[in-house]
C-alpha cells in the first residue's frame, strides 16, 4: 500500500514535504497515526483546527478520523484561515 | 433641528472630564466653521457599548438626521479607537461610522496599522466630522493640538505620493510618530468604492468611507505624537505577556499568519467548491492562485503597532524595471479572492500588481471588486455591450482592461463612472432592472469575502444579518469548517454556547454560532483588537471574553463579568439595527442574492447544493429568537427601552 501525504510549508513537522506512507492503513486516523511514527510530534500538531485534511482533492469538514483511505489516494493538509 | 443643534445637545449631555484611566476625550470638529469641541463619552455608554465600534454607534444615534441623504455634511463621519487600542498586543484597531452613500445603511468599517493608536497617543479616542469645509482641508492633531491646515497641496493625490508628501512636509517618521488617514483622488470624486486610507494598504474600506470624508472637503487627519505610555488603574503589562504569549502560541498565528499573511483560504473554497468565480456563477478555480505560489513575491512581512503577529505580507514582482505598482503591500485573501477568480484572472502576478494598484487608488477591493464583477457578467449576458462601456470589451480575465478601468473608476471617467457607483448603478439609471438578478450583495453592500455560501448555512446566515450589508468580518463562524471541532461536539457546544450541528450544509442551530461570533466581534472591535486574532474568527484557543475582562479592569479600572462583555457585543447589534432600521431596513433586507437561492452550486464535492428558502427562512427567525429581536430583526421592547436609556435618547 502506498499512501503520498503532502505537507504544507506551515507545518513545524515535514514543512512543505511530500512523503509516502507505505504501511498498511485503513482510515486518516491510523493514516496519522502512521505519520506519527515517522515524525514524533506530527499527531498532536495536526490535532489542530487550523488543519484540515484533503483526500484525493476533497477536503473532509467532519468525521474525519474515521473516513476511509485506499491505496494510491493523495492527502494533503490544508491550513484553513480567514483573512480580511 | 440641524448637526449643530445635535451636537450642542449631545455635549451639554456629556462629562467634561475623564470617566476612567485612560480615557481619551472625543473630539468635535465642525469642518465649515473650523471649530471644534471636546467632552469625554459618558460612563453609562462605555458599559453598554465600550469604546471604538460600539461607542461609535452611540455618537452616531445621536447625531444621525434620518432625513437627509449621506454625503449630506450635516451627517456626521466619526472615527473611535478601541478601549484597550495602542496597549494589548495586536489591540491597533479603531473604527470609522457613518451612513454609507454606497449600500445606503449603516456605514461601519475597521482599520488598523498606526492611526487608531496614535490618536490616542493624542489625548482623543474619537473624532466626530461634521459640516463641509470651504476649501481641501487637513487636520493636523499634534501632540494633542489640533490645528486646521491648507489641504489643497495634497489635493489630487493618490495614496503613495499623499504618504511620501506627508512624510516630508511634517518632518515626521511613519509608525515611529506620524499617523495619518487620507481620501485619494477616488474619495475626492464621490466614488462609493473608495475608502479612507490608514497606510500603505491598511484602508477603511466598506460602504464608501471615502466618498464621505470626500464630501466633508477632508483630505486627511494627520498626528503627530511620540509615542507615550497611558495612565492606568492598574499595571497592565504583565498581563499583556500572558497575551502576547497565547497569540504566538497559537497555531494560526504562529505557523501562518505571521509567516504567510491571510490567503490560505483560497485552497480549501476551491476544493470545496466555494470559491466565487466569475460573479459566483462558478465555484472553483486554478490551483495557480494558490497560496505557495505568492510566497516567490513576498520579500518581508509588516505589522500594526505593537502587534507581534506581523500579519501583512509585502509584495515585489522582482522586474528588471519595476513601475511603482510592481511592489507593495498584500494581497490579502479578499483581494486575491475577487481580483482572481472572481474576474477570471489565472496569474497570481495580475493579482498582486492590481492589489497595489488598488492600495495607491484607495479603493476598497471588495467592493470595487464586485462591481466590476458584476459589470463582466451583465457584458457577458449582452445587458450591456461595448455601446455602454464606451467601446470596452469585458472579457473575463483580462487584466489589461481591469486595470485600466480601476483608474476610470478612480477618475469617474468613461465606463469608470458607472462602476463608481457601485451597487447603486440599477438605481441611478446605468443598468436596466433585470442586472439586478445578477447583483452579489445584501442591503447594497458587495460581498466582501469571496467566498460562496451556498455550502456553508451559518456562514450563509452570517452574511444574511450582517449590520453593514454582505461581510464576513462581522460574525463568519468560519471554524465551521475545522473538522477537528466540528468532531467534537462538546468542545463546539461550549465554544458556541450551545449545540450546533457538525455538518457544513445544514441549518440545524447555525444561529448559535452566528451569534456567538457576533457578539465577540463586536466586543473585539470595541475593545480594539484585531479580528484574526480574536477567538473564533481563526482559532478556538486566541484571546477572548476573559482576557478582554482582565486587561479592561487592568486598563481603565472597570470590572465587567464575560456575561457583561458578551451583552455589551449584542447591545452593539442592537444598536447598530436600531440605526438601521431608521434607515429602512426590515427583514426583507436579511437576506442572499437571488443566484445562491435559485440556482445550485455547480462544481465540486458539495454540487447542487443551494440555499433553501424556507430552512433559510426558519433560521433567521430562530437567529431573531436568540438575539432578542422582533420579527422585523428589531430589539424588542424591553431591550429597546433599555438601549434607549443608555444612549440617552
Amino acid at each position: 500500500m502506498s499512501v503520498t501525504v503532502n505537507f504544507p510549508a506551515s507545518l513545524s513537522h515535514l514543512a512543505g514535504q511530500s512523503v509516502v506512507v507505505r504501511e498498511s492503513v485503513s482510515n486518516v486516523g491510523q493514516l496519522i497515526q502512521a505519520l506519527e511514527r515517522l515524525a514524533p510530534g506530527m499527531a498532536k500538531e495536526l490535532d489542530d483546527p487550523l488543519y484540515n485534511i484533503a483526500i484525493n482533492e476533497e477536503i473532509l469538514l467532519h468525521s474525519v478520523d474515521s473516513r476511509p483511505v485506499n491505496d494510491g489516494d493523495v492527502v494533503e493538509i490544508i491550513p484553513s484561515i480567514a483573512g480580511g | 433641528m440641524g448637526i449643530r443643534e445635535r451636537v450642542a445637545r449631545l455635549v451639554g449631555e456629556m462629562p467634561r472630564d475623564a470617566q476612567f484611566p485612560s480615557q481619551g476625550a472625543t473630539l468635535f470638529v465642525d469642518l465649515e466653521r473650523r471649530e471644534t469641541i471636546t467632552a469625554y463619552t459618558p460612563l453609562g455608554v462605555t458599559r453598554t457599548l465600550l469604546g471604538g465600534r460600539g461607542a461609535n454607534m452611540y455618537y452616531l444615534y445621536r447625531l444621525l438626521d434620518e432625513s437627509l441623504s449621506p454625503l449630506d455634511p450635516d451627517i456626521p463621519m466619526i472615527f473611535g479607537s478601541g478601549l484597550l487600542t495602542g496597549l494589548v498586543p495586536s489591540a491597533a484597531r479603531g473604527n470609522v461610522t457613518s451612513w454609507s452613500p454606497e449600500s445606503g445603511v449603516l456605514l461601519d468599517c475597521n482599520a488598523g496599522d498606526y492611526f487608531p493608536s496614535f490618536l490616542r497617543m493624542n489625548g482623543f479616542d474619537h473624532v466626530v466630522l461634521y459640516g463641509k469645509a470651504p476649501a481641501w482641508t487637513m487636520i493636523m492633531i499634534r501632540e494633542g493640538v489640533v490645528t486646521f491646515e491648507d489641504g489643497a497641496p495634497y489635493a489630487g493625490m493618490d495614496n503613495i505620493d499623499m504618504r511620501d508628501a506627508i512624510a516630508r512636509d511634517t518632518g515626521g517618521t511613519w509608525a515611529r510618530n506620524l499617523a495619518m488617514v487620507n481620501i485619494t483622488r477616488a474619495g475626492e470624486n464621490g466614488v462609493l468604492t473608495s475608502g479612507v486610507m490608514a497606510g500603505p494598504k491598511a484602508i477603511y474600506a466598506r460602504g464608501g468611507p471615502g466618498a464621505k470624508m470626500g464630501a466633508l472637503g477632508l483630505k486627511a487627519i494627520v498626528t503627530i505624537a511620540q509615542t507615550k505610555e497611558f495612565p492606568t488603574a492598574q499595571p497592565y503589562k504583565p498581563y499583556n505577556r500572558v497575551i502576547a504569549q497565547k497569540l504566538l502560541a497559537t497555531s494560526v498565528v504562529k505557523n501562518a499568519l505571521s509567516v504567510h499573511g491571510t490567503p490560505f483560504l483560497y485552497k480549501p473554497s476551491r476544493l470545496l467548491g466555494a470559491m466565487g468565480t466569475k460573479n459566483n456563477q462558478e465555484t472553483t478555480w486554478t490551483e495557480a492562485l494558490d497560496a505557495g505560489h505568492i510566497d516567490q513575491y513576498r520579500p518581508g512581512m509588516e505589522g500594526c503597532f505593537r502587534c507581534p503577529v506581523n500579519c501583512r505580507p509585502l509584495n515585489d514582482l522582482h522586474k528588471a524595471t519595476p513601475d511603482r505598482y510592481d511592489k507593495g503591500d498584500g494581497p490579502e485573501y479578499v483581494t486575491l479572492g475577487k481580483f482572481g477568480p472572481n474576474l477570471g484572472i489565472d496569474r497570481i502576478e495580475s493579482v498582486i500588481r492590481l492589489n497595489n494598484i488598488c492600495n495607491d487608488l484607495g479603493l476598497d477591493t471588495a467592493s470595487a471588486g464586485s462591481a466590476l464583477a458584476w459589470a463582466f457578467e451583465l457584458y457577458q449576458r449582452g445587458i450591456i455591450t461595448t455601446a455602454d462601456t464606451g467601446g470596452l470589451e469585458l472579457v473575463w480575465g483580462d487584466a489589461a482592461t481591469i486595470e485600466r478601468l480601476l483608474f476610470m473608476m478612480a477618475a469617474r471617467e468613461g465606463f469608470g463612472a458607472v462602476l463608481a457607483d457601485s451597487t447603486r448603478a440599477v438605481e441611478r439609471g446605468h443598468y436596466p432592472p433585470e442586472a439586478m438578478k445578477y447583483r452579489i450583495a445584501v442591503k447594497g453592500l458587495g460581498q466582501s469575502d469571496p467566498h460562496d455560501a451556498r455550502i456553508l448555512k451559518a456562514f450563509a446566515l452570517g452574511l444574511a444579518v450582517a449590520t453593514r450589508g454582505m461581510d464576513h468580518l462581522r460574525n463568519r463562524a468560519t471554524l465551521e469548517i475545522n473538522a477537528r471541532i466540528n468532531d467534537n461536539p462538546a468542545f463546539k457546544e461550549e465554544l458556541y454556547g450551545g449545540a450546533v450541528s457538525a455538518e457544513p450544509t445544514s441549518y440545524v442551530n447555525k444561529e448559535r454560532a452566528v451569534r456567538a461570533c457576533e457578539n465577540i466581534f463586536a466586543v473585539g472591535d470595541s475593545v480594539g483588537m484585531c479580528r484574526f486574532t480574536t477567538k473564533l474568527f481563526n482559532s478556538p484557543s486566541l484571546p477572548g471574553l476573559e482576557e478582554f475582562r482582565n486587561q479592561l479592569a487592568n486598563v481603565t479600572g472597570l470590572q465587567f463579568t464575560e456575561a457583561e462583555l458578551d451583552q455589551c457585543g449584542l447591545n452593539v447589534m442592537g444598536v447598530e439595527r436600531l440605526i438601521n432600521h431608521r434607515l429602512g431596513v426590515r427583514r426583507k433586507d436579511d437576506t442572499l442574492p437571488d443566484r445562491w437561492f435559485d440556482e445550485p452550486n455547480p462544481a465540486g464535492p458539495y454540487k447542487g447544493e443551494r440555499i433553501d428558502r424556507g430552512e433559510f427562512d426558519a433560521m433567521l427567525s430562530r437567529f431573531y429568537e436568540i438575539s432578542r429581536l422582533t420579527s422585523e430583526g428589531v430589539p424588542q421592547e424591553s431591550w429597546r427601552k433599555e438601549l434607549a436609556g443608555a444612549l440617552g435618547a
